[in-house]
């Protein structure tokens, strides 16, 4: 069938399709904060097609008007516009509640049902996208029962996709066998796994920065660039989520997913052109490219800490094992920097320094390129000090990108100081940018993978991440502390002096 | 520095050649608790005497969202001699949390019509597109100069006297551009834009499509003086469905690829430009209407007869601040613009 005309000069991407959304776990955080308020906006912005309705699948009993009401009250809170009550009322038609157990067979030969109505009645056309906005060990039974119920195949020509939240999983093995289940039931295809990092503006921007800039690319290899680090720092403790964190710690909360996303955008090669499975297979070589190191290895290039009490911006705050559901005793990271390799001929012997904590003094994700340092000659010579080039990514908050350049001080004597140049989305455009996920969500929609993190890349940052959690294991790294309020463990500092470097200051 | 009497909103009036000087002590006024943003040159030319208080009040809205050096010019073509008079200002907005970012407009005032180039290369921000937006009519002959700088024209055809004429002289501008792409921003097709995408989207669907092909009726209300709006967007559906013009004058219909008769009824009520649009097939109807707040399209589409549920769809705002903001936010060249102008344009005489 031929595109639609008359879309031609209208938009650039794929066009998403109206389609029923089931979230399991309607009545969680997920849904209440992200969801739905993305889903708004994506309507209020005229993004949504008409008759896309969502089905809020969860466990307590509450009518269609109940669940609406809820909903409109968190997304007055968490919407990123103001909530109008005419578009409200437009989008929340489409808003129904399913009420059932996830191990009931029968709540799903109902929803089957009521998905044919919405079929019916809303011009969703057999369209269905099945979000898992439930913890992981539900997924087995919500997956085994949408199958059952032939939820899992397209109808009338329509589709069926699933949307599958982190973690995935706990490791490699886990990982695999909930890929497994996942795949028992909807075709790599089908499945969508997401990482809200991918869609943040300033992380798609990585890429329109490298390979629509003809100025970066040839310099963007072990030739030119010296070292890259890659923060995510917050100010946040564990909050209420103490009794997950428990069972995750740093390197399997941000580290596994998200860090190494961020890293492969960095280092990944050009792909041939920009279709889902091209990227993909391009960010999977980087991660396949990733040194694995041994129990020694563990111990000298990785450092684990978890914060003691101490103060953030001037209040008081508990340390983590002060925290609500946090085991008195837990040996948890609530931080984490070490030193990757990538082993391929661009970034041969580059280091890669990634750190990430919680109870950081600011909170700030970003990645800083660091260049080598101009040759010792000419203003060089006499003055070792002189800085390196630095661009730096700006992912959250004040998403933007900076350059540090070396400038002459005005006067009559030669003194160099550095300078930066500023971009910032913020002041550069009116427009705020969309949240991650309603970007996300309507790629999911269209069809378009390219956002989402596929199978084999998933595990391959499972086979990473394992060596350093063995490590551990193996007690190759001692737990250090780090007050809240302070940039981590001193050891993180000696990880980067060791090798004549430091941590860029925030 | 401080703006007095008629001017007060466009600024304070400096010297021609202090421009730039005069530029660096307004920011320096700051204490660099302001942030100086621009993305582009954004220059407004009118010959509408007293159109500077107007163009600067528009320029404020626009600058919320679009960072640029603004300079608007206001013209007198019939004055004797030539003589120029400037003025400077800064608009500044709260944005990204409680940043100040601000943008510069230089004003200009100019007797005679030979200023008018030098005075704008002159004070362009280097490295930043052009973007001019043509306020008058377009008049022969055409500086060539001007022409081959200006990254986007923008001008509004509802305005012009005679539509054959000027688009002649904007393509003749586009020529002497070449080999720069100048795209052209027509805001009266800027009019139609939200109910182009309200429309496109009943035909995502591959079902639906097939409809595209077997639309026999449609029925466009637009507002009063608004009938080359309303005209270029059965243009637009007649080009990208590949319909060819019936007769040459009035009433307007088409014939369609299977040479099927497709009828056009255009009627003039209200003051929205696009009031709603009908388009029939022997078994559906798809319905787009601006809603009663203003802002919004209600769309639906159903079988013939039968009552639908509607959807609301962002309708924009029409007003010429917001229109030229839609255009600033927008990128491409208008390939699909001059298609639908090709399609209507015998009508719009």
């Amino acid at each position: 069938m031929m595109a639609n005309p008359l879309r031609e000069g209208l938009t650039t991407r794929a066009v998403p399709q109206p389609c029923a959304i089931v979230i399991f776990g309607a009545t969680g955080d997920l849904t209440h904060r992200k969801l739905i308020p993305a889903l708004y906006n994506l309507a209020a912005d005229g993004e949504l097609p008409p008759g896309t309705t969502v089905v809020g699948f969860a466990r307590r009993p509450k009518t269609d008007e109940e669940f609406r009401e809820e909903l409109k009250e968190t997304t007055k809170k968490f919407s990123r516009q103001t909530v109008r009550d005419d578009i409200w009322s437009s989008f929340a038609a489409g808003l129904f509640y399913h009420q059932s157990d996830f191990e009931d067979e029968s709540g799903y030969t109902s929803l089957a049902r009521q998905l044919d109505d919405i079929d019916a009645k809303r011009g969703t056309r057999g369209n269905r996208l099945f979000y898992f906005a439930a913890a992981p060990e539900q997924f087995e039974p919500i997956l085994k029962n949408l199958k059952a119920a032939g939820l899992n195949e397209s109808k009338n020509g329509g589709w069926s996709r699933v949307i599958v939240e982190k973690p995935f999983g706990r490791d490699l093995a886990s990982a695999r066998e909930l890929n497994g289940i996942v795949a028992s039931s909807f075709s790599e295809e089908q499945t969508y796994r997401i990482d809200h990092f991918l869609g943040k503006e300033t992380a798609q921007n990585i890429l329109v920065l490298r390979f629509a800039n003809a100025i970066f690319e040839p310099i963007w290899n072990s030739r030119y660039i010296d070292h890259v680090q890659i923060t995510a720092a917050e100010t946040l403790g564990v909050e209420a989520r103490g009794g997950y964190y428990e069972t995750a710690g740093a390197l399997r909360d941000m580290v596994q997913n998200h860090m190494l996303q961020l890293l492969c955008l960095v280092a990944m090669e050009p792909p041939t052109d920009l279709r889902a499975d091209s990227i993909r297979d391009e960010k999977l070589k980087v991660v396949r490219s990733l040194r694995r190191y041994d129990v020694e290895q563990v111990a000298q290039f990785v450092v684990r800490g978890q914060y003691t009490a101490g103060a953030i911006n001037g209040t008081d705050v508990p340390g983590y094992r002060q925290e609500e559901k946090v085991d008195p005793n837990s040996t948890t990271e609530t931080y984490v920097a070490l030193r990757a390799i990538i082993d391929n001929w661009r970034w041969s012997e580059v280091p890669i320094y990634i750190r990430v904590g919680k109870r950081l003094p600011k909170s700030a994700t970003e990645i800083s390129v660091h260049f080598k340092r101009a040759p010792q000659v000419l203003f060089n010579r006499n003055n070792a000090e002189l800085g390196q080039n630095v661009l730096v990514i700006r992912i959250q908050p004040d998403e933007g990108i900076s350059l540090r350049t070396m400038a002459k001080i005005p006067g009559s004597s030669l003194r160099i100081e550095p300078v930066k140049m500023d971009f910032r989305y913020g002041t550069s455009f009116g427009k705020a940018s969309p949240e991650a996920y309603e970007r996300l969500l309507l790629d999911a929609m269209s069809g378009d993978a390219t956002l989402f993190a596929r199978r084999d890349e998933v595990e391959e940052a499972w086979a990473f991440i394992d060596t350093i959690e063995n490590g551990w294991a193996r007690g190759a790294d001692p737990l250090t502390f780090y007050p809240a309020g302070t940039w981590g463990p001193e050891e993180a500092d000696e990880l980067l002096a060791r090798d004549g470097r430091s941590w860029r200051r925030l | 520095m401080k703006p007095t009497g008629e001017q007060a909103n466009i600024g304070a009036p400096v010297e021609l050649d202090s421009i730039e000087r005069d530029l660096k002590k307004l920011w320096a006024d700051g204490n660099g608790a302001l942030t100086r943003a621009s993305l582009i040159n954004l220059a407004v030319y009118s010959e509408e005497p007293g159109s500077l208080a107007g163009n600067t009040q528009l320029i404020s809205r626009i600058m919320e969202n679009h960072a640029c050096r603004v300079l608007v010019i206001e013209t007198n073509p019939l004055a004797a001699s030539d003589h120029a008079q400037a003025w400077i200002n800064a608009h500044c907005h709260v944005r990204a949390g409680a940043k100040q970012i601000c943008s510069e407009q230089l004003s200009f005032k100019l007797d005679g019509t030979k200023l008018l180039t030098s005075v704008l290369f002159s004070h362009l921000d280097s490295d930043l597109p052009l973007y001019l937006w043509w306020q008058a009519e377009l008049r022969s002959p055409l500086d060539p100069q001007l022409w081959t700088w200006v990254d986007r024209l923008i001008f509004d055809s509802r305005e012009w006297p005679d539509f054959t004429s000027q688009l002649q002289l904007v393509y003749a501008a586009q020529r002497e551009a070449a080999p720069r792409e100048m795209v052209l921003c027509d805001l009266n097709w800027t009019r139609v834009l939200h109910f182009r995408y309200a429309f496109a989207q009943f035909f995502d669907d591959p079902v639906s499509r097939r409809c595209l092909h077997e639309i026999e009726q449609l029925t466009v209300v637009c507002g009063d003086g608004y009938r080359s709006t309303a005209l270029l967007f059965v243009g637009w559906i007649a080009a990208q469905l590949e319909w060819n013009v019936v007769g040459e004058t009035a009433p307007l219909a088409f014939l369609n690829q299977s040479r099927r008769r497709v009828e056009v009824r255009i009627s003039e009520e209200g003051s929205a430009p696009l009031a709603s649009l009908r388009a029939r097939t022997r078994d559906v109807e798809f319905n787009v209407r601006r809603a009663e707040c203003g802002d919004l399209l209600e769309v639906a589409g159903a079988a013939t007869g039968v009552q639908s549920e509607h959807q609301l769809l962002p309708g924009g705002d029409c007003d010429l601040a917001s229109l030229v903001s839609e255009e600033l936010m927008r990128g491409g060249v208008r390939v699909v613009y001059r298609r639908a102008v090709e399609k209507i344009q015998r009508f719009l005489r």
